[in-house]
């Protein structure tokens, strides 16, 4: 098993890009090393409450039957984190402070069952599925902007990430959350044309675009106090000379 | 995504649509509904108890006052006992609108029947 989970996180001295479409910006990481060597985690059921009560697609109101239970064509409207004992924040054991800053958690998270609908919002309460520019809202609650039963992302310092799921079936549902996670130790390489290079994909990197098409306030001041600045701008592979320069003045700022 | 492949179990007494159930499911529920751009399959079904002529029936429609159902397959039980039905190709029901629903259905017979069905939801 643990080669082909392997084969989904990026291995050591390997790179690591998170893009970002609202900035247009690009975080580059390369791994020094992963300290997880068990890389899977059987988290156990949704974080849902019994008792609490989630909206419907039918525009009505479900309560939850039991704990961990996605009750029928309901979804949750606002993201959710996973509750933790003795993480950082025990209420979001994804999160950590900017002074984790060498720390990047690639995370996959794979829900059963795998009919369930599944976005991330960034920062919790913020969504950022969008269609047409802002012309319509996407996620769980709609009928486009989601997948079902897996998601990938990395999460960064000082963020709140808020899961959202969707049960647009007839059947109330036990559910189950296993992560295949990467706990990276990172740094930024110092390399302008590296740098470069990766962002405009000649070097292989593990490319993954997070999904924030709004820029929340939140999001530029966590890169900026975890990592000095807002990541790379994407130039194309005809503005060398331009990228280089600015690239050199953002790495004499980059923090990790 | 990936696809989910689980098990179901279903019973009746007399005529009626089968009662169903699963390790997965908190409450029983009498059909399936198929999430829209997936594909409901099902892989083997087993019936058992009294003698049954037991359908797959399937609406476009669930949400419909009224749905409209018909049988995609009947099987036969001829009288007391069990038997037991692998498909080299499974039943396969589209989810074309989200509205789509199959259902397990006692045509005929008297006393109790069972059913079981490896049900299998995917995209391809």
């Amino acid at each position: 098993m643990g080669w082909k989970v392997d084969k989904l996180l990026v291995q050591e001295n390997g790179f690591l890009t998170c893009y970002m479409p609202a900035l247009n910006r690009a975080l580059v990481f390369r791994v020094k090393c992963r300290v997880n060597r068990e890389p899977v985690f059987n988290y156990g059921p949704l974080p849902l409450t019994a008792g609490e009560t989630l909206p419907t697609f039918e525009g009505g109101s479900v309560t939850v039957p039991a704990g961990g239970v996605m009750p029928a064509r309901a979804y949750t409207p606002t993201g959710r984190s996973f509750p933790m004992p003795g993480a950082y924040d025990e209420t979001d054991m994804w999160y950590v402070p900017e002074d984790y800053r060498e720390r990047v958690f690639h995370v996959i998270q794979k829900i059963t069952p795998s009919f369930l609908r599944v976005d991330v919002q960034i920062p919790t309460g913020v969504t950022q599925g969008r269609f047409q520019k802002d012309k319509i809202v996407t996620g769980v609650d709609a009928s486009l902007g989601f997948s079902r039963g897996t998601i990938e992302t990395v999460h960064l310092p000082r963020l709140h990430y808020g899961y959202r799921w969707a049960n647009d079936t007839n059947l109330s549902v036990y559910s189950s959350v296993r992560f295949t996670y990467g706990e990276y130790v990172v740094e930024t390489p110092k390399d302008a044309s590296l740098i470069f290079d990766i962002l405009t994909r000649r070097v292989q990197s593990h490319w993954i675009s997070l999904p924030i098409n709004v820029l929340d306030p939140s999001i530029e001041s966590a890169l900026m106090l975890t990592y000095g600045f807002t990541g790379f701008p994407v130039y194309g592979i005809h503005q060398r000379d331009q990228a280089l320069k600015e690239y050199n003045e953002l790495i004499k700022r980059v923090k990790v | 995504m990936e696809n989910e492949l689980f098990t179901v179990q279903g019973s009746v007494s007399g005529t009626g649509d089968y009662t169903l159930d699963s390790d997965l499911l908190q409450a029983t529920v009498t059909y399936i509904r198929i999430p829209r751009g997936l594909k409901a399959k099902i892989w083997t079904k087993r019936i058992a108890g009294e003698a049954a002529d037991v359908a797959i029936r399937f609406t476009p429609d669930v949400t419909a006052p009224s749905p409209t159902w018909k049988n995609l397959d009947v099987q036969k039980l001829a009288s007391a006992g069990e038997i037991s039905l692998e498909k080299r190709r499974p039943i396969v029901i589209h989810g074309f609108t989200g509205n789509e629903a199959f259902k397990i259905t006692r045509l005929t017979g008297t006393g109790n029947s069972y059913i079981t069905l490896e049900v299998e939801i995917s995209e391809e």
